[in-house]
């Protein structure tokens, strides 16, 4: 299988769609085919429709990528697909409110709240799916497991009001940005690659300081995520440096000071009984 | 023809992606081992290629390419860097063929020569005829990509385009398909034939009356956005491993300031550079989530080696090696990596370290994280403000990154030497910041 086959070609790709061709090639049945395997496919699909794609694919191959590939480090999978995932964007894209009853950190459980939902996120780190979605009563941008939600049911909404929210929403998660700067530790340019892959996963922009050999990574950020740049940052430890941020500068210095603490008590119990 | 290698490409993309602005056009050319005027052909080959993708867009959209494939998370789960897989070059006539034969399939089945007919029918006149040869060897690459297919039947043979997938699913069946290849193609990996479906699958819902709104309903957070360029060596690799043939390849090193370097005839001018002619024998492939990086585990003369996929550039097959040998070397690999943490293959220690309990918060994020990320390591004892956590691991090096992302919930409490590295590394940690 090479990836770079001529008929995924560009101009080959724009052509088929000026005249309305749909293409697939045996890569991409495998490639279905094989996820098709996943526990997830029950989920995503009913039973009908699985037993329907598996037997168009019958003919195609498997890929055995699996057999030589060893995945390391991820986050135990716990959920691909949720059942909730089939409704909900049928809900955004036809664009109609919802009534959601759904459980709150204190445990309480939040009954028939009416809002407006905006997409579905899945969290790389957590594996599990969000909701995001606007509460019309509290005026609040509200992101929410979908494991927590109990119910979920279509409320009509004026098409002209979940335009407006929705359009409001875009405009709000842009103004929630906020800037962080961190400087590579220059002695630790020759783990630059390690480092800025580390990075990657923001939207930020690389500056470097031609004269003092000095990499500074803007990191550009909404107020939720800081705490994942955090655990980021100390993940990376004396290799970065934050240079604008106050409220990192202070996490990090909290962070090592009662990271000492919890060291320092110890280790003193340790030199007695040893 | 030497076959079309997109080692620059690669290179290239990735040092924008990781480096988005960080250098001028010389500081890049450089760091890629390539002139300023190679650079500018590549800038502007690459940009050919995002533009015809992106032809509907309006102008003003039409950004520039390093704008283009700056990551921006709310705008859409598409993933930018895929047009890199869009870019093997094919002659414009060619092109211009195979989407008319193709677009003629759509509609029923045909033999060569009522294609070829329908063909010279609809060139405009006064060029070059093609012969039914071309019209053939056409249809044979076609069919061997799985694209068309030869229906059952009595010669001459008619060809269809093998659209099943989408022909016989309902409006609601297509949007369950799609949304299953969004999200499969975004959480598993390989992704990049995932990518490339689901682009098909958008265009077809989109020119079937779906609006954008519909077909973007889902995010993906924190995702390693170069992490499908290296899957253009996978299948290569893939390929020998499945062969057992070794392979050679000039390796960078993440370490060196170069990342590439135009292949050149003459020898004499490939003493300059940084990169490592190496030849072995791979075994198996790793992806490891905590950086979205790929390696390649080998076996070479010194024994077990380990490449970073980055650095992979003009990779060819070798000659194949006996069966039970490299039974024997995979198994000697297997069992020398069961305890890395991600690759290292030193000798194996036992950690232990105290998590603490958030104080005041519940759900109890800190076994959650402990739980979901701890790999084969086990919580051993519990009690109401924290618990020990143990795990067997070749050497420390790889799993302190993330034991020091906890902060002060973790202690290291063994290995010794461990525990005195993070009070080390906490000391300057906290130096960085003390006059805050």
């Amino acid at each position: 299988m090479n990836l770079f086959e001529k008929i995924f070609n560009h101009q080959i790709i724009s052509r088929l769609e000026d005249s309305g061709t749909f293409m697939v090639t045996s890569h991409e049945r495998a490639w279905l085919k094989t996820m098709l395997d996943h526990p997830a496919a029950a989920d995503a699909f009913t039973p009908g429709t699985l037993d329907k794609l598996r037997s168009i694919l019958e003919p195609d191959q498997v890929m055995d990528t699996s057999r030589h590939l060893i995945e390391k480090a991820r986050s135990q999978e716990q959920q691909v697909y949720h059942p909730l995932l089939r409704p909900l964007r049928r809900h955004i894209m036809n664009k109609t409110g919802i009534r959601l009853t759904y459980q709150i950190k204190s445990g309480r459980v939040n009954t028939d709240h009416s809002g407006c939902p905006y997409k579905l996120e899945y969290s790389m780190v957590k594996r599990e799916w969000y909701l995001l979605w606007y509460h019309t009563r509290h005026h609040a941008f509200m992101r929410t497991r979908l494991k927590n939600i109990h119910s979920v049911a279509a409320e009509p909404m004026e098409p002209s009001m979940a335009e407006g929210i929705l359009k409001k929403l875009g405009k709000k998660l842009d103004s929630r940005r906020s800037e962080a700067v961190i400087e590579i530790i220059r002695d630790y340019n020759e783990e630059l690659s390690r480092i800025l892959y580390a990075f990657s996963s923001f939207e930020k922009n690389v500056e470097y300081d031609t004269e003092n050999d000095t990499y500074r990574v803007r990191v550009s950020l909404s107020a939720d995520e800081l705490e994942y740049l955090l655990s980021k940052l100390r993940f990376l430890g004396k290799r970065v440096r934050v240079m604008e941020g106050d409220y990192l500068k202070r996490r990090m210095l909290e962070a090592s000071t009662k990271a000492l603490d919890r060291y320092g008590v110890i280790s003193e119990g340790e030199e007695l009984s040893s | 023809m030497a076959r079309e290698s997109f080692d620059k490409e690669i290179q290239f993309l990735r040092m924008l992606v990781l480096t988005s602005g960080a250098f001028s056009r010389q500081q890049f050319a450089e760091r890629l081992g390539i002139s300023v005027h190679t650079f500018d052909k590549t800038i502007r080959r690459l940009k050919d290629v995002v533009s015809s993708m992106h032809q509907h867009l309006p102008q003003e959209q039409r950004k520039e390419l390093s704008e283009t494939i700056r990551f921006s998370y709310y705008d859409s789960a598409d993933p930018l860097l895929l047009f890199l897989f869009r870019a093997k070059s094919v002659k414009e006539s060619e092109s211009q063929r195979i989407s008319l034969l193709l677009g003629a399939m759509n509609e029923q089945a045909l033999t060569a020569m009522e294609l070829l007919d329908m063909y010279c029918g609809s060139l405009s006149p006064g060029l070059p005829l093609p012969d039914e040869k071309t019209i053939r060897s056409d249809l044979k690459y076609l069919e061997e990509v799985g694209v068309i297919k030869r229906e059952s039947g009595p010669r001459p043979y008619r060809y269809r385009i093998q659209d099943e997938l989408v022909r016989s699913l309902s409006d609601e069946e297509l949007m369950d398909l799609y949304d299953f290849v969004d999200v499969m193609a975004n959480t598993q990996v390989p992704s990049v034939q995932g990518y490339l479906l689901r682009d098909g699958l958008k265009k077809h819902l989109l020119r079937n009356q779906a609006r954008q709104h519909a077909v973007e309903p889902f995010l993906y957070k924190y995702h390693y956005y170069s992490r499908i360029l290296d899957e253009a060596h996978l299948f290569t690799l893939l390929h020998a491993i499945r062969q057992r043939r070794k392979v050679h390849f000039l390796y960078f090193s993440p370490k060196s300031e170069q990342s590439y370097v135009a292949r050149s005839t003459n020898p004499l001018f490939e003493r300059g550079t940084e990169g490592k002619t190496e030849k072995t024998l791979p075994l198996k492939i790793v992806y490891d989530h905590q950086y979205g990086r790929w390696y390649l585990l080998s076996y070479g003369r010194e024994g077990i080696r380990k490449y970073r996929m980055e650095g992979i550039t003009q990779i060819e097959e070798d000659e194949s090696v006996n069966e039970a040998w490299y039974e024997e070397k995979k198994h000697e690999l297997a069992e020398k990596i069961r305890y890395s943490w991600l690759i290292d293959t030193g000798r194996p220690v036992t950690v232990r370290a105290r998590f603490y309990n958030p104080e005041d918060s519940e759900p109890n994020f800190v076994k959650e994280r402990v739980r979901l990320q701890g790999q084969w390591g086990q919580i051993v004892m519990e009690d109401e403000h924290s618990f020990l956590y143990e795990i067997t691991v070749n050497g420390t090096t790889e799993i302190k990154p993330w034991l020091r992302s906890f902060g002060s919930s973790c202690e290291v409490l063994e290995p010794a030497r461990l525990r005195r590295e993070m009070i080390a590394e906490w000391k300057e940690i906290q130096a960085y910041y003390e006059s805050v």
